[in-house]
């Protein structure tokens, strides 16, 4: 157990919480858009994975990492593209809609790189060049503190960035103002004359390319390859992060630093020899979600239309 | 009565009062120019429903056709190498049928619940629960004569399933918590449950695997025949699928979870107990997931290891329920063309190079055309000569 307390794996544990929460935060901060305007899009897992893909497709074939983002923002947005058309114009239940578009895009990824990549037989995984860390001068110095937070991937500041990006967005501007309230009051926002579908595409489609962006950070940050598992779940734990930040920017960055905090210490038991049953730590997040939604009831910021399609003159 | 699930605009009112032009909807602004206009059905029938879906499927089929001639490979060929490797012969048509039979279960899980509107997304984890169930049964119950001995195990696992989902119902009833998100994070919970189980207390002896003991012989399920895998668990889905038919048409039940299911509100003006009839349908649908996972368990793995769950037979029930438009017959249908599906893809991609992945791909896009086709269908195509001045105020 001594072993385990040292300086360096503690250290190392907290670079790694920093590293895992990344691709959570970007489509966690997506998603809250997306869920602001009264839509949830339930294939955030598919999302990544197809942003993961097309990342590193676009990336491999040119040879370029930043347009293999730019690869991953387009498939993302895709998805949310037609997320967006099956929700917000023809008004097909969200749940139903996101898990198809789940599925559709867990198998879209997996055969597409099967069909790109796999000649039959085992073959070498096809790998690309990964993101360097981009160590931040002077600031990366400071002993701890410096590793911690200013020797990340640059996707991981952009990330940090986005979280009071979104809020400032959702609360300090007009169209923030604006998707908020058709997420919760759209028969109002219609006799107002603010556009609903138009908003809840724009919502929606960025809520996909953020999650492709997301996925794009394992393929191209991370891994520097693409394999059919490699969101692992993480699509479900953005979800589950939003609703653990109560729909609050802030609390979703918390969240994400607290889920990548105990998937991080996981690991590190795993490789110690400590006998704690590092499952326990792996469904705690799930666990505080649900606690979450029955402590935050009364003072929850869920959007009040959330799920609820809007036909106009109907109710 | 139009029963659509996931459809609330079509629960509360019929459509417009006497069928009047509908250009609200922002589909009809296709038709807008050409004078023809959509318009919402007052009522949607179930042969226009099945019709629907049929196109659905056919559409589908042309898209996976166009992908697999981009693949490179004759769509003739693919399709039947893929039927051979399904249904071709007696041995790959049986064993069709054993990759169907919890496919079945979890597809009426998801189906009793949707009936209700109560969005179970968690019979993954409820099948979990009930292979749990069983294991724990056979664990702790071993003196039990071998027909008592079935009846517990089953049992067990409905148990379980439903002890797992009433967890969700529970919370929705009592607080009002989203029971999609609940159900999704119990998913998790027990996947690591089990993770834990398998690598501690019922971890086999001797073995780096996580994995319990091999189960004695003397609890699998019989089989029908010496050349096939098919088993017991068969049947028992086939009546647990009239069973449940018969609870959601011909009892008082029934009545009131389909009621609850089409409008809340008008349910519990009537005097029907809303939390009551949620927390039965759970249970229920719970306990179909679980015995899901007793039929696997005891028909064919008869030992629960790390791989127990990443079939996804818990998600996959989801989607059969939906392109069975929620119907117990639909469902066995769907769920025995879902398992010709992954069971004729080995052979496809074997015989011609195409993924297996490209299954998964065929059920999210039949999933989304069947989707849109239900809503489709609410909707027909009319001339609309009279109502043009109407199309001079702007869209919203």
């Amino acid at each position: 157990m001594e072993d385990f307390f040292t300086y360096s794996v503690i250290l190392g544990i907290f670079v790694a919480t920093v590293k895992i929460a990344t691709p959570l935060l970007i489509a966690a901060t997506g998603e809250l858009v997306a869920e602001s305007s009264g839509i949830l899009n339930l294939s955030l897992e598919g999302t990544m994975t197809i942003g993961a893909f097309t990342g590193f497709l676009v990336a491999n074939e040119t040879g370029s990492l930043w347009l293999g983002l730019v690869g991953a923002a387009v498939g993302g947005g895709a998805l949310g593209l037609l997320m967006a058309l099956m929700t917000a114009t023809v008004k097909v239940n969200q749940v139903v809609a996101g898990l198809a578009l789940n599925i559709l895009g867990l198998g879209g990824a997996f055969f597409w790189y099967r069909s790109v990549y796999d000649e039959g037989g085992a073959v070498a995984l096809p790998t690309v060049d990964r993101f360097d860390t981009a160590t931040v001068p002077l600031l990366a110095d400071i002993p701890a503190v410096g590793e911690i937070l200013f020797d990340q991937h640059w996707l991981t500041y952009f990330a940090v960035l986005m979280v009071p990006a979104t809020f400032i967005f959702l609360y300090r501007t007009k169209y923030g103002l604006e998707l908020r309230s058709i997420g919760h009051n759209p028969e109002a926002c219609d006799m107002r004359g603010v556009g609903i579908i138009s908003r809840q595409y724009t919502a929606v489609v960025y809520g996909g390319v953020m999650a492709g962006l997301g996925g794009a950070f394992l393929s191209l940050s991370e891994a520097g390859q693409f394999f059919p598992d490699i969101i692992a779940g993480r699509g479900w734990i953005a979800l589950a992060i939003v609703i653990f930040g109560n729909w609050r920017a802030s609390w979703i960055l918390v969240g994400s630093l607290l889920f990548g905090f105990l998937e991080a210490t996981q690991l590190s038991l795993q490789a110690s020899d400590v006998n704690l049953p590092y499952q326990l730590l792996l469904a705690l997040p799930f666990v505080l979600t649900i606690a979450a939604l029955v402590l935050n009831r009364s003072r929850s910021r869920v959007p009040l239309a959330l799920t609820i399609p809007y036909h106009r003159g109907e109710r | 009565m139009s029963e659509q699930v996931g459809d609330t605009a079509s629960t509360g009112t019929g459509g417009e009062p006497g069928g009047g032009p509908t250009r609200r909807d922002p589909l009809s602004l296709l038709f807008q120019p050409g004078g023809w206009r959509l318009e919402r059905r007052l009522e949607t029938r179930a042969v226009h429903e099945l019709y629907a879906t049929l196109i659905a499927l056919a559409i589908t089929a042309v898209i996976i056709g166009l992908l697999v001639i981009i693949a490179g490979v004759s769509p003739l060929s693919a399709f039947s190498s893929l039927y051979d490797g399904a249904f071709g012969d007696r041995e790959s048509a049986l064993e069709t049928l054993v990759q169907a039979t919890p496919l079945i279960l979890t597809g009426l899980a998801a189906a009793i619940a949707f009936r209700a509107g109560v969005w179970n997304i968690g019979g993954q984890g409820q099948f979990i629960a009930g292979a749990i169930g069983t294991w724990w049964v056979y664990d702790t119950m071993p003196g039990l004569p071998a027909p008592l001995l079935f009846v517990a195990m089953f049992a067990g696992a409905a148990v379980f399933g439903a002890v797992w989902a009433s967890v969700a119902s529970v919370l929705l009833v009592r607080y009002g918590t989203n029971e999609i998100l609940t159900t999704v994070m119990l998913n998790f919970v027990i996947d690591y449950g089990l993770s834990w189980l398998l690598s501690g207390p019922w971890q086999a002896n001797n073995t780096p695997y996580s994995q319990t003991e091999r189960m004695v012989e003397s609890t699998f399920l019989p089989r029908f025949f010496d050349d096939s895998r098919l088993h017991l668990g068969f049947a028992i889905a086939l009546v647990m699928a009239a069973v449940v038919h018969f609870v959601v048409r011909r009892t008082t039940l029934g009545f009131e979870l389909r009621a609850v299911g089409v409008n809340k509100q008008a349910a519990a003006y009537k005097g029907i107990s809303t939390g009551a009839a949620i927390i039965a349908v759970m249970a229920i649908s719970g306990a179909l997931a679980g015995m899901a996972g007793a039929g696997e368990l005891l028909g064919l793995h008869h030992r629960i290891n790390f791989e127990f769950g990443e079939q996804m037979i818990g998600f996959t029930g989801i989607i059969i329920a939906l392109v069975a438009r929620l119907h117990p017959a639909g469902v066995i249908v769907v769920a025995i063309a879902f398992a010709g599906l992954l069971n004729g893809s080995t052979q496809m991609q074997i015989g011609t190079g195409i993924p297996a992945a490209l299954v998964t791909v065929i059920e999210g896009v039949a999933l989304v055309l069947v989707l849109l086709a239900a809503v489709a269908c609410r909707y027909r195509l009319r001339r609309a000569a009279a109502h043009a001045d109407e199309s001079a105020e702007g869209p919203g």
